[in-house]
């Protein structure tokens, strides 16, 4: 059930309905209906991986309890959060990287003659796992340093389960959705504003831009680099750059969104990333509620800032690399993180060690550079494969003239995706505030105007969130 | 709560008409309304998704006859518009460009 769909559409309505009637009586049942709802929502994927919701929540909550008793005692609590941690990377492990290893490991078994032992198993991914395994490892170190407060069952399940983030984020944390759940939501007029303005935007940038440059765009060029010309390759490129923060902010926006309607608050996910002028810029505005959850919990984990350069440098590249693997167990989103980590430890290198007196880049050719890292990283992060992404770096090397793909909606939808990076800052606080002044039957008429202009803009059908797979 | 949590719909407004609930429900039920007399397009595409059979059959008729009435009204005429002013962008080409291999 995707966001931008009537399915998604005639499921939601119903929710909010029952959310502000029923859930009026009592807060508890206004979470059961949510949880429900949630089950509803992931089952539409797959039944069978709502028992693994249930079960993935039952651990964290059991071992939560553990936890929190030894502290009591003042007693140690490693042994209860390791085995937490591991229980929750063995889930991830298993769905996510077990294909993987075996596929790696095969020809060495088979040279080995084990091939014949073998398992054949095709492990189906279920949609989100490296969401709420993630939120449910922060739930247990928070705990165990005393963050925060063992959530109650209904409590966690929902944490874990709740629709909005759900699949793709963002990695919303126990100590900021939990004592919302405690208390009785609130909707103001800005939260319905806001909400209603992020639902359209996120709308219009998956379905008009990201889907568009998808199928024209995109797609083809990764698909055949070599039937493609130099200029369609650059514009494939800068184009991906555009397609993924408009899929990706897109579902972000639309779950903050969607979240503030059913009156909770969710943390910004996005925040102009492509107008940083440094690597460690980038990651303050992309993926926030990632790139945060890698620092506290395993940047801080590897040691941090202690220990002296090499050892930050070190923190740096391994965090990355780690940053990279969560996307998938494939040899491109390890260079992707490598090159990442690699810029950023180099980045504080350069910090620590600049020459005094040597003039600094400007700004706008710092954000130039460091954009241009970031698509040379996507390139990996969408090629299908290592070859896939050397294939396209050669034919764009190689530079055959011609244009066939990147035709002026193409060039448009990309000019687009940029400037929304470049608009004031606080452009959609303003227009909140506007908005929630409107009287209803306005807000009413400007709703149904721009899903009717985006109904009639976009692109025919609705492609998976980019995210999902992950 | 945490210190660096913050939400884009942390904002500050006036507080001044319907409160907020009230402020959703008419919204969205005027929304819906016109998106039901100048959309219904959408309620028929939707309706073609829909796997075949005897449950989901009347559920397509009657979208598609809403359509087709509400078209003969000419109240998709926005709605058209607009898609063939963004498939006539979709066909833009430059001067010389290439068709799409």
């Amino acid at each position: 059930m995707l966001f931008p769909t009537l399915d998604f559409g005639l499921f939601f309505l119903p929710v909010l309905i029952l959310v502000w009637t029923l859930g009026q009586a009592s807060n508890e049942w206004r979470k059961i209906i949510l949880v429900l709802a949630s089950w509803i929502f992931y089952g539409a994927w797959d039944w069978r991986f709502v028992a693994l919701l249930i079960a993935s929540a039952a651990i964290n909550w059991l071992l939560a309890l553990a936890i929190q008793r030894r502290l009591a005692a003042d007693a140690g609590v490693q042994p209860w959060l390791a085995l937490g941690v591991i229980a929750n990377l063995a889930i991830l492990g298993f769905f996510k990287y077990f294909g993987f290893f075996l596929e790696e490991l095969a020809p060495i078994l088979v040279a080995a003659g084990f091939g014949r032992d073998l398992p054949v198993l095709d492990v189906v991914l279920p949609v989100g796992i490296s969401f709420f395994t993630f939120q449910g490892m922060s739930y247990l170190i928070d705990i165990a340093r005393g963050k925060t407060a063992p959530a109650s069952f209904l409590d966690l399940v929902l944490l874990m389960s709740f629709f909005p983030h759900l699949v793709a984020g963002p990695i919303v944390r126990a100590s900021h959705l939990v004592p919302q759940f405690q208390a009785v939501p609130r909707l103001s007029r800005a939260m319905v504003a806001g909400g209603l303005i992020l639902i359209l935007w996120g709308l219009f940038k998956k379905t008009v831009i990201a889907s568009e440059l998808a199928t024209r765009l995109v797609d083809p060029a990764f698909f055949d680099p070599a039937a493609q010309t130099g200029p369609d390759l650059v514009a494939a490129a800068y184009g991906y750059a555009v397609q993924i923060y408009c899929d990706f902010s897109a579902y972000s926006d639309m779950a903050v969104g969607l979240a503030a309607l059913l009156g909770y608050r969710f943390p910004r996910n996005f925040d102009q990333p492509y107008r940083a002028a440094s690597l460690q810029d980038f990651w303050r505005r992309w993926h926030i509620s990632l790139s945060s959850w890698l620092r506290d919990y395993l940047y801080i984990s590897l040691g941090g800032n202690r220990g002296g350069l090499f050892f930050i440098c070190r923190n740096l590249f391994l965090t990355m690399i780690l940053g990279g693997l969560w996307h998938g167990a494939k040899w491109t989103f390890l260079i992707w993180g490598a090159l990442h980590g690699g810029v950023l430890a180099i980045e504080r290198l350069w910090r620590d060690l600049r020459p005094a007196g040597l003039p600094r880049l400007p700004t706008p050719l710092a954000v130039l550079l460091i954009f241009h890292i970031v698509v040379v990283g996507w390139i990996f992060f969408r090629a299908d494969d290592l070859a896939g992404a050397l294939a396209y770096l050669a034919e764009l090397a190689a530079f055959r003239p011609g244009v066939a793909l990147a035709g002026p909606l193409m060039c448009g939808l990309i000019g687009l995706g940029m400037a929304i990076h470049f608009t004031p800052p606080g452009l959609f606080a303003g227009l909140t505030r506007r908005v929630a002044a409107w009287p209803a039957p306005l807000l009413g008429v400007a709703v149904a105007a721009a899903v009717l202009i985006i109904d009639a803009l976009r692109f025919e059908g609705v492609a998976a969130f980019i995210y999902y797979q992950f | 709560m945490a210190d660096d949590f913050t939400s884009p719909v942390d904002i500050e407004a006036s507080a001044d008409g319907l409160p907020g609930l009230g402020q959703l429900a008419v919204a969205l039920g005027l929304a819906l309304i016109l998106l039901g007399l100048f959309n219904a397009h959408a309620l028929a595409a939707w309706a073609d998704g829909l796997t075949p059979g005897p449950r989901t059959a009347p559920v397509a008729a009657a979208a598609h006859d809403l359509a087709d009435r509400l078209a003969a009204r000419g109240l998709d005429t926005p709605r058209a518009v607009l898609h063939d002013a963004g498939e006539q962008a979709k066909a833009a080409r430059w001067p010389g460009q290439a068709d799409q291999r």
